[in-house]
């Protein structure tokens, strides 16, 4: 049936097109497990990670930390039992490249693990996939079955002494458990609540044992690496960034789909040549670029390459490259009644920052969108938002507090005019 | 051992303890070095959730959790910088949002730590115009405690303390974010021996124990410490004293003892000091059988009188002593100098056993068992034997633990002798054969040491004083001696002066 | 018993992968929760059993997660998903269209009990916006003639 949406692929999007490409067989005939074969036959684990550090690749989860760096965490010396997670809990608005990647190209993310596996001496690995992604379990899942049935997992992963095997857990339905500890916790049979760090899951991880977690693109980009070399990938992106991205392009757009390009490539690249811009002919007004939680920008700052380090000179994130595109209709407020519902409906409840704060968000956005704001609110907003900022367990009180302090920051005229007309002044902006 | 700095001091800290945990350690929580807290507590697991307890650790672009942040030789903290209040203030605020605005009819008024924190760590208005959450109040929990769901700020202690203190686990945190709520499984009770102590460790009004509640505005107690009586473990505790009444029990925290916690049955026993049958006055029987109240001096001169006939006709070795486990140590040591000085040879201490668990409860009801013992007064079953077998004519028995099903059963046996004379804190069957009946003190009222299972010698105060007529048995029996004109005895009793002669009171706390 | 010999057999199954035995719990739910259509409380109380936990524990679980349901439902579970990218191509709308179509408001179930309806976050279909998920399935790129077609084809 082939990828229904519009779409432009690299090395890691190249077969999407191809169903065949979801089977071992057809993942074979291109080119499938000649880099983990490779890899588990003449690699050592630890040149593996040097060399995955060296290619500079950064987890595509949201927060982009070096994923050579993160397996090395892993302790050498401890008898324990180790594991590997595969974060497949997208659940990051405007993010769905990782569950098209399950759905066409699931041998390509067995690959990674078993190499991320190798590298980290794990001998499990838990698929923890959120629970609505039905379909893409099942095409995982088929995966693994093809792969154990022909000895690529087992005792003796791809004929070598390594044992892996993958077993996929299913969500059921919580933003939270994306966040590494609270997919820990609720990997274990628990509510999805993030642990405090100390300790960290390199020390004590799922079940309690040594863990690493890795997201689906991430591990997806371990073969090439793997096969290519670090300097190979590093002819890709930036210089900080290497490597390409599946953003996954949506809103007010001709072309909503999911774009494999260098990381780097600019905002209105992305938005205007490949997606198409907006329909009708209306312009942009502001484009979330990486996922709901990272701030938002206006028309005029588009012109950013899309990495890191360029974005944070524009006060957002490349998150998880879910570039979200609002046309000039689009009430900002109307945007952050919907954002801070989501995340006063997903905060999972333990610190008080985060339960008290995202409640109080939405309820001061709706208020305001209802005509019965004040200027007063406006200030009250990011307060609160600056108190949960960096003061909770994880990272969700920042994702909560970066749009609404990014709307702001843009769209402050917006909340402005709600208060001084006391109604939405936004009668075409999508509906509530 | 790692050394921080804490705003300036100098601290030896143990290794591997996080900053709260070390504060607490050398006792400056709270007592030197403000770091306000909600979810963390000493003898519970560090959830990490409040977020109150943030500290500014240099070196860290980030404020840390004290609860959670591990000491590290070094290591320098500041916990009243701006940064460090204004997060306070924070979490203060946002904890108010949906927090009722009860407190003049709320039971925790008073020793609320939302209060006192809000009022030292929080903004002088609140800026909310959201309507409170609604949720449900006076939830019946189970026997001994009521739920207002509103007032809870989800700190979780009680949730934690449930399931690792009695391991019970009655009590979880349902859905998520701001409709989190605290319940127990549908149909189900917060119902273990330990359920009351969840009242004390929730900062907040949220859990009340039904026992206390409305009772009494918490400012108008005097809190008095104390040992609880019920068992033998000795569990500090404060009497919550007000108008000459004990209106509850509260642990108090000793870490060899009883950590935090008391069971709920000695909680509750703080109902015996006021309890409607208590011996309140001397006794003696009349001609007609009868007992009849009288005055302390005529209730000893006619014991006393009846002791002297029988010992100048048939000597002391027909009298036998029954100490009390609920006496205090120096009550044991007045009987056993009376003892010693009439020449009275057969001598037992009486002790209840019942249910006992791993954690507080022992088998013995009482708080002195090892005292007495420690005093020589020793098993009862030898004293018993001796009365069954009709080798005792007279008997001075201290509290009635005699009459326990597990040890004489019924008075039938005490029915023929000469003379009785109970020393007691509450009335009982051994009224029945009693000639003389003097009314002792409890625990509460009267000075003293009690020493625990363990041998900890712990002291007592006089929390309340009676409301009628009542002696430390200590005292009853010194005026006996004297009146019985035994050597050494001149009526008077010092408790502060016998404790030198306690075994084990040198060390005690 | 209100959890079957075949529930309690896949449950085992999952049992044996993981390390603890709680490491089951959630792939439990989804077991149960199918065959059941909800997680009543003497459901998790059996479930506790199996997993030798208390049933608060199981019931914590079952109120955290989206996807289970301590009340009965609809024989189908409609879930229109109305987060930002969705909402911007008209998703709120359509469940708005589509509750007056079944006479029900959305997180309710139809007086038949054939469907519960309800909005759901983010279900990483916003490239194909507006859509709805029934039970497993996700259909996509939807208008209000499609939907209807979808939810009237329901038994």
């Amino acid at each position: 049936m082939g990828l229904k949406v519009p779409h432009v692929t690299n090395y890691l999007s190249e077969h999407f097109g191809d169903d065949a490409y979801a089977t071992l067989e057809g993942y074979r005939a291109r080119g499938g497990y000649e880099a983990a074969s490779k890899t588990l036959r003449d690699m050592a684990p630890d040149d593996v990670v040097e060399l995955v550090k060296s290619s500079g690749l950064q987890g595509r989860g949201g927060a982009g930390f070096s994923t050579g760096m993160k397996w090395s965490f892993m302790p050498t010396d401890s008898d324990k039992p180790k594991y590997l997670v595969c974060n497949a809990d997208e659940s990051e608005p405007g993010s769905f490249k990782d569950r098209i990647l399950m759905e066409r190209a699931p041998h390509k993310i067995l690959e990674g693990i078993l190499i991320g596996a190798w590298a980290t001496g794990a001998e499990k690995t838990f698929v923890y996939v959120r629970g609505e992604y039905a379909y893409g379990a099942d095409m995982l899942q088929r995966a693994i079955d093809e792969a154990r049935a022909d000895g690529i997992l087992g005792n003796r992963a791809m004929g070598t002494d390594f044992a892996h095997d993958v077993v996929i857990t299913r969500g059921a339905g919580a933003y939270i458990c994306g966040e590494e500890t609270g997919l820990l916790e609720s990997l274990e049979g628990k509510k999805g609540q993030p642990r405090k760090k100390p300790p960290f899951p390199a020390q004590y991880g799922a079940f309690g044992m040594p863990t690493t977690v890795n997201n689906v693109e991430t591990f997806c980009h371990a073969p090439h690496i793997l096969a290519n070399g670090a300097e190979w990938f590093r002819g890709f992106g930036t210089e900080k960034s290497p490597g390409t991205t599946i953003f996954g392009v949506s809103g007010h757009v001709e072309r909503a789909g999911l774009y494999e390009l260098p990381l780097g490539t600019r905002l209105d690249e992305i938005v205007f040549e490949h997606a198409g811009g907006v329909p009708g002919g209306r312009k942009v007004k502001g484009v979330i670029p990486g996922g709901m939680s990272m701030p938002i920008l206006p028309a005029g700052l588009l012109d950013v390459p899309m990495a890191n380090e360029f974005l944070r000179e524009r006060k957002t994130m490349l998150g998880t490259g879910g570039v979200m595109v609002m046309d000039e209709t689009t009430c900002m407020v109307r945007a952050a009644c919907v954002i801070s519902y989501f995340f006063r409906d997903e905060s999972c409840g333990q610190c008080t920052q985060c339960r008290e704060g995202t409640g109080w968000i939405h309820k001061i956005c709706e208020r305001i969108e209802r005509g019965a704001g004040t200027m007063e609110d406006l200030d009250i907003l990011l307060d609160i938002a600056g108190k949960m900022e960096g003061q909770a367990i994880c990272a969700f009180a920042d994702a909560a507090a970066w749009p609404v302090q990014g709307l702001l920051r843009h769209f402050r005229e917006d909340f402005e005019e709600h208060v001084r007309q006391k109604k939405c002044p936004f009668p075409e902006s999508f509906e509530l | 051992m790692p050394t921080i700095t804490i705003d300036d001091r100098e601290l030896q800290v143990e290794e591997g303890r996080t900053i709260l945990q070390a504060l607490d350690d050398v006792g400056l929580l709270m007592n030197g070095v403000d770091v306000p807290h909600y979810c963390w507590h000493p003898k519970l697991s560090i959830d990490g959730s409040c977020r109150l307890c943030q500290v500014e650790v240099e070196g860290l672009p980030k404020l840390q959790i004290a609860c959670n942040t591990p000491v590290q030789d070094g290591m320098v903290v500041r916990t009243q910088t701006e940064r460090v209040k204004n997060a306070r203030e924070g979490v203060m605020e946002l904890l108010l949002i949906n927090h009722p605005l009860d407190c003049p009819i709320c039971d925790q008024a008073g020793e609320c730590k939302l209060q006192d924190y809000a009022f030292e760590y929080g903004v002088p208005s609140s800026r909310t115009r959201e309507p409170r959450r609604a949720l449900k109040k006076s939830v019946d929990l189970g026997p001994t405690i009521v739920f207002d769901q509103e007032r809870c700020i989800l700190c979780r202690r009680c949730v934690r303390f449930c399931r690792e203190v009695p391991g019970t686990g009655e009590l979880g945190v349902f859905n998520r974010g701001d409709h989190s709520v605290i319940e127990t499984f549908p149909g189900m009770q917060l119902d273990n021996p330990y359920s009351m102590n969840v009242a004390d460790i929730c900062p907040v009004g949220a859990l009340t124990t039904k026992d206390f509640r409305f009772k009494i505005r918490v400012w108008f107690l005097n809190d008095v410490p104390g040992v609880c009586t019920g068992c033998a473990n000795g569990c500090n505790i404060h009497l919550g004293v007000a108008n000459n009444k004990v209106y509850r029990y509260l642990p108090r925290r000793n870490d060899a003892v009883n950590d935090t916690w008391i069971c709920d049955a000695g909680r509750m026993s703080y109902r015996e000091i006021g309890a409607a049958d208590r011996v309140q006055h001397p006794m003696v029987r009349d001609a007609d059988g009868v007992l009849q109240e009288t005055s302390l001096d005529e209730a000893l001169r006619q014991a006393a009188q009846r002791l002297r006939r029988l010992v100048d006709a048939k000597g002391a070795g027909v009298v036998a002593a029954v100490a009390s486990a609920h006496a205090t140590n120096e009550d044991l040591l007045v009987l056993r100098r009376f003892n010693e000085a009439l020449g009275v040879e057969t001598s037992a201490v009486a002790v209840v056993e019942g249910d006992s668990d791993d954690l507080l409860v022992k088998a013995e009801k009482a708080a002195n068992g090892a005292g007495a013992r420690a005093l020589g007064f020793g098993d009862a079953r030898p004293l018993l034997d001796r009365l069954r077998g009709g080798g005792v004519e007279a008997l001075l028995v201290l509290g009635h633990d005699l009459l326990h099903e597990s040890l004489l059963g019924d008075t039938e046996t005490l029915a023929g002798l000469d003379t009785v004379i109970v020393l007691d804190t509450h009335r009982s069957k051994l009224e029945r054969v009693a000639h003389v009946v003097l009314p002792g003190r409890h625990a509460a009222e009267k000075r003293g040491t009690l020493t625990n299972h363990a041998g900890l010698v712990q002291d007592v105060q006089p929390a309340v004083e009676p409301a009628f007529q009542a002696w430390a048995e200590g005292e009853l029996l010194a005026r006996l001696g004297a009146a019985l004109g035994l050597p050494g005895f001149d009526g008077s009793f010092d408790p502060a002066a016998l404790r030198a002669d306690v075994p084990g009171a040198g060390d005690a706390a | 018993m209100v959890i079957s010999g075949d529930a309690r057999n896949a449950i085992d199954a999952e049992i044996a992968k993981y390390p603890q035995r709680r490491g089951a719990l959630l792939p439990a739910l989804h077991i149960v929760q199918k065959e059941l259509g909800h997680i009543a409380p003497e459901t998790a109380s059996e479930l506790a059993e199996m997993f030798e936990l208390k049933p608060v524990d199981v019931m914590e679980v079952v109120s955290f997660y989206n996807m289970f349901s301590a009340a009965p439902q609809g024989r189908h579970h409609v879930y229109v998903c109305t987060n930002l990218p969705c909402s911007l191509r008209g998703a709120r709308v359509l469940l708005k269209q589509l509750e007056a179509h079944l006479g029900v408001r959305a997180s309710a179930t139809t007086d038949d009990g054939r469907i519960t309806l309800g909005h759901e976050e983010c279900l990483g279909a916003c490239a194909y916006a507006p859509m709805l998920r029934v039970g497993e399935t996700y259909h996509e790129n939807l208008d209000l003639e499609e939907a209807k077609r979808i939810l009237d084809a329901l038994e």
